[in-house]
């Protein structure tokens, strides 16, 4: 074998020396290491942060819960609105994504052995797994209850897709001894659990509905409050609040929402424990002025009549009830309200609070603003006679007839003219007091202007009408018929019987305002407001007026009627009727205004009741009977409670 | 090498490891078992020792309290006639009857982990898995695992287990659960879904029993005293916790109760 050469022999080229292009190649590779370097040195120094929070965002998740809302209770402490737990049944989806993939794996094989046709796409087969373990846990749950339940696929799916972290529900609102199966056979680390979640529950079903309000559907807590800015977050929702004191206080009463924040792998599924949990609180609670007995004896003496009735502390302005009828069953509206419900409410015409915004002509009523007025304007004298009541008196050949008593009152003083409440005495008596007077004594009592309730939507169009309003709004001159009108509560005029209440309460205090609250407090002290100013013969002529009503007067059913006698307790009250017009055509609204014991007052109460059309209604046969209910339901309980001391 | 013994078993089959499992534990189970022989045969030689003055008097408080047994069967006896008047009367149906399967206790493993007993009593006396097992003094637990001879009984102190409770004088049920018992410490249970006007304290106790609503346990068994409820933060429940027997721990007799219909 021939040795080989030196050069054959040597397969590898050798260089000796410093080659230049080896230096220049040598350069780039380190200057390209450089930049590398450099690139990474900028990433992990400068962009860290940014790359540390971009990689939380995709691997966390924030899930959301709204916090119970708080209670509201009447005056001696009974719920008026708590809260319902809510039993169900629910799957943890991120729990299962081993059986999934099984179940997958599994349905993949049997199409293969066993289709002939085209096989499903993996989406497909992926649903078709989900769908059968869900249904798998359902069944175990349908075996539990002997119930039938199914589960929805496409539902699933969009809980699946959106909504992976939060619980999937089977069966929702559980019954009690449900529940208890399900205690007893679930194991505790199963991922089928029981859940609770919490709705509106109202006790007294609808009573003070209207003043109460209800809950609406809140898509979840302002999710800047928490942790974990920019995560992906979840919200189960909440409630809000809708009408009434459930929206006047929504702030007071909201729940403070709790939160967890959670590990994710990259197809949503949960994958450790919670890196941050705060459990959701209760909110706070409200105490409201109200005493359920005596609502409840309102809306029973109310019964099917369309009206609303109010009573009041005098002293304190607390509103001791507020009713309105028709009203509806709070506990339709929870959990949520069915569109039959809505459209039944719709139909009666419910939906309105008519104590604070059924704007009616107040009638007779407003006979005693006109006595003050011409009172302390010295238009007429208690034992003064202005009037001999033939039953009609001619106002510019304009015949305005007495309908009040027998049509013909004779020679009348003050206090048996508001007792009868003639229309003659009064229409005489406002034409010498003058409009102006009038209008600015029903000022001083502000019943030109909402009450100022804690309660959202109380209507602004309470009116006293006087010439300049006339000329501005309808472009016409005031008449001395439209005093007359005036006179007796009828025109222009319109108030509420929150506002009618609170001019009782005033008069019964012998003070010209009442601001009345919705809120409870033990020892609130009583409202002091600017004195009426009449002297005390002056308001002994009205005191005197008012007590006669109830006894002899147009509300003499109160002492005549066994029924609607309040033994031992005397009652200063005054009728009215209106004529109004409703879509339905001419009605009569009745109403009665009182405050009692007269000697040392305590509860004011105004009631209006709607008549039906055509039909003649009155304030003394029809809305005094409701005040009797009440003022019966309000002593009973004082004399009760004072037997127990 | 444990190394490799440990990749083998995580990489094996369920039904292996099922299998691996349950022959291990029918395979020491006669040890188990002649261990609680022995252990009763010791007790009877220690008992053997005591004099004959010491038998006679025993016997005689036996006699007397198998007396006041008596009296009490009686009662029940006519008791159970009244309720079964009763049932006929209103047509309701009938409490669902129970065999008494009373069996040793073989092991007690009251560790942090779980809370369990064994009995020795299994498959041989046809006991199924889930029936409650009870005492003098009220629930013991259920059974979780039969074996050829011997089960294993799931205790209330135990964590995993759950009952559907109600608080005496209430009908509305609440969830009972075996609490974070210690080797050597006082067994505890909590409650969950409690009422809020539900009140119980150290100084005034009030007792838990079984509600009978969860198809498990009959109603009116009791589980242990709750000594302290307080509203969960959410204002919807109060949970609580509930004191149980000490002599859980003690227990040398349990009786399974095996309903009529799964025999």
């Amino acid at each position: 074998m021939a040795a080989p050469t030196e050069r054959s022999g040597s397969l590898v080229e050798s260089k000796t020396g410093f080659d230049p292009r080896i230096i220049a190649f040598h350069g780039v590779v380190i200057l390209l290491l450089g930049v590398l370097a450099s690139g990474l040195a900028y990433q992990q120094l400068f962009k860290g942060a940014i790359h540390h929070e971009e990689e939380r965002q995709q691997n966390e998740r924030r899930v959301i819960v709204p916090g119970p809302r708080g209670n509201i209770f009447d005056r001696n402490g009974r719920l008026l609105v708590g809260n319902r737990p809510r039993f169900a049944v629910v799957l943890y989806l991120d729990e299962l994504r081993g059986e999934f993939r099984e179940e997958f794996i599994r349905v993949r094989n049997n199409y293969r052995r066993t289709s002939e046709g085209d096989m499903p796409t993996n989406a497909q087969l992926e649903r078709i797994a989900h769908t059968s373990v869900v249904k798998r846990y359902m069944d175990q749950v349908n075996e539990f209850l002997g119930r039938s339940g199914t589960v929805d696929a496409s539902g699933l799916q969009r809980h699946l897709e959106r909504q992976l972290l939060l619980p999937y529900t089977l069966v929702d609102d559980l019954k009690p001894e449900e529940f208890a199966r399900l205690i007893e056979h679930l194991p505790v680390n199963s991922p089928l659990q029981v859940y609770t979640s919490n709705t509106r529950f109202y006790p007294y079903a609808g009573a003070a509905a209207h003043t109460l309000g209800y809950v609406g559907v809140n898509e979840g807590a302002d999710d800047e409050e928490f942790p974990g800015e920019g995560l992906t977050t979840l919200k189960m929702k909440g409630s809000i609040g809708r009408d009434g004191l459930e929206k006047q206080f929504d702030s007071t009463l909201q729940g403070e929402a709790g939160y967890t924040i959670l590990r994710v792998d990259p197809s949503g599924y949960k994958v450790n424990p919670p890196i941050e949990h705060r459990l959701p609180v209760q909110g706070g609670s409200i105490t409201t002025s109200l005493d359920i007995d005596l609502q409840q004896a309102a809306e029973e003496a109310i019964g099917e009549q369309t009206g609303a009735a109010v009573a009041l502390d005098v002293h304190t302005g607390e509103v001791l009830l507020m009713a309105s009828l028709p009203g509806y069953d709070l506990n339709t509206f929870s959990p949520k309200l069915s569109k039959a419900a809505a459209a039944d409410i719709e139909e009666r015409k419910a939906w309105t609070n008519s104590a604070i915004n059924g704007v009616y002509a107040p009638g007779s009523t407003f006979k005693l603003v006109v006595s003050m007025a011409a009172l302390i304007n010295g238009a007429v004298h208690p034992n003064d006679t202005p009037a001999d009541c033939e039953g009609y008196m001619m106002v510019r050949n304009r015949r305005f007839g007495c309908d009040n008593g027998l049509g013909h009152h004779g020679l009348l003083t003050l206090p048996e003219a508001i007792s009868e409440s003639c229309d003659i005495y009064f229409w005489t008596v406002g034409l010498k007091t003058g409009v102006d007077a009038i209008a600015a004594e029903a000022r001083r009592f502000h019943l030109d202007k909402p009450t100022g309730i804690e309660l959202p939507g109380e209507t602004h169009r309470m009116l006293i009408p006087d010439p300049d309003w006339k000329q501005a709004k309808r472009s016409e001159s005031w008449t001395p018929g439209d005093t007359a009108n005036m006179s007796i509560g009828q025109g222009y005029i319109g108030e509420t019987p929150l506002t009618m209440a609170c001019f009782a309460a005033s008069l019964a205090r012998g003070e010209t305002w009442t601001m009345p609250t919705l809120i409870h407090q033990a020892n609130r002290p009583g409202q002091h407001t600017e004195p009426i100013g009449l002297s005390d013969s002056q308001r002994a002529a009205i005191l005197k007026g008012m007590e006669g009503c109830t006894t002899e007067g147009t509300a003499k059913y109160l002492t005549t009627i066994e029924d609607l006698r309040v033994p031992g307790v005397r009652i200063a009250g005054k009728t009215g009727t209106a004529q109004i017009i409703r879509p339905q055509g001419k009605v009569d609204e009745a109403w009665f205004i009182c405050f009692a014991p007269l000697e040392n007052p305590e509860i004011a109460i105004a009631v209006a009741v709607d008549g039906p059309p055509g039909e003649n209604f009155g304030g003394g046969r029809e809305a005094a009977p409701i005040a009797s209910a009440i003022l019966k339901k309000y002593f009973a309980k004082k004399h009760a409670q004072v037997a127990a001391n | 090498m444990l190394g490799l013994a440990i990749a083998v078993w995580l990489v094996a089959p369920i039904a292996l490891k099922t299998l691996a499992r349950a022959s291990f534990f029918e395979m020491t189970a006669p040890v188990v078992a002649a261990s609680s022989y022995v252990n009763d045969l010791q007790k009877f030689w220690a008992l053997r020792l005591h004099s004959k003055d010491e038998l006679i008097e025993a016997g005689r408080d036996m006699a007397r309290i198998n007396s006041k047994y008596s009296l009490s069967v009686q009662q029940n006896g006519e008791l159970q006639a009244e309720v079964e008047r009763l049932q006929s009367l209103l047509k309701m149906p009938a409490i669902e009857g129970y065999r008494y399967e009373h069996a040793r206790v073989a092991q007690r493993d009251f560790s942090a982990w779980w809370q369990r007993m064994v009995i020795r009593k299994g498959a041989d006396y046809a006991i199924p898995v889930g029936a409650p097992v009870v005492y003098s003094g009220g629930v013991v637990g259920r059974v979780a695992e039969v074996h050829a001879y011997t089960s294993i009984v799931q205790l209330t102190t135990d964590p995993g287990l759950r009952i559907a409770a109600v608080v005496d004088g209430d009908t509305r049920p609440i969830s009972y659960q075996g609490g974070d018992n210690q080797v050597f410490g006082a067994p505890k249970g909590l409650i969950e879904f409690v009422p809020l006007d539900v009140y119980a304290s150290g100084s005034v106790p009030k007792r838990l029993a079984t509600s009978g609503l969860g198809g498990v346990y009959p109603p009116g068994l009791t589980i242990g005293r709750i000594v302290h409820v307080e509203s969960s933060a959410d204002g919807l429940f109060k949970t609580g916790e509930v004191e149980l027997d000490p002599r859980l721990s003690e227990l040398t007799e349990v009786t399974v109760l095996v309903k009529e219909d799964s025999l």
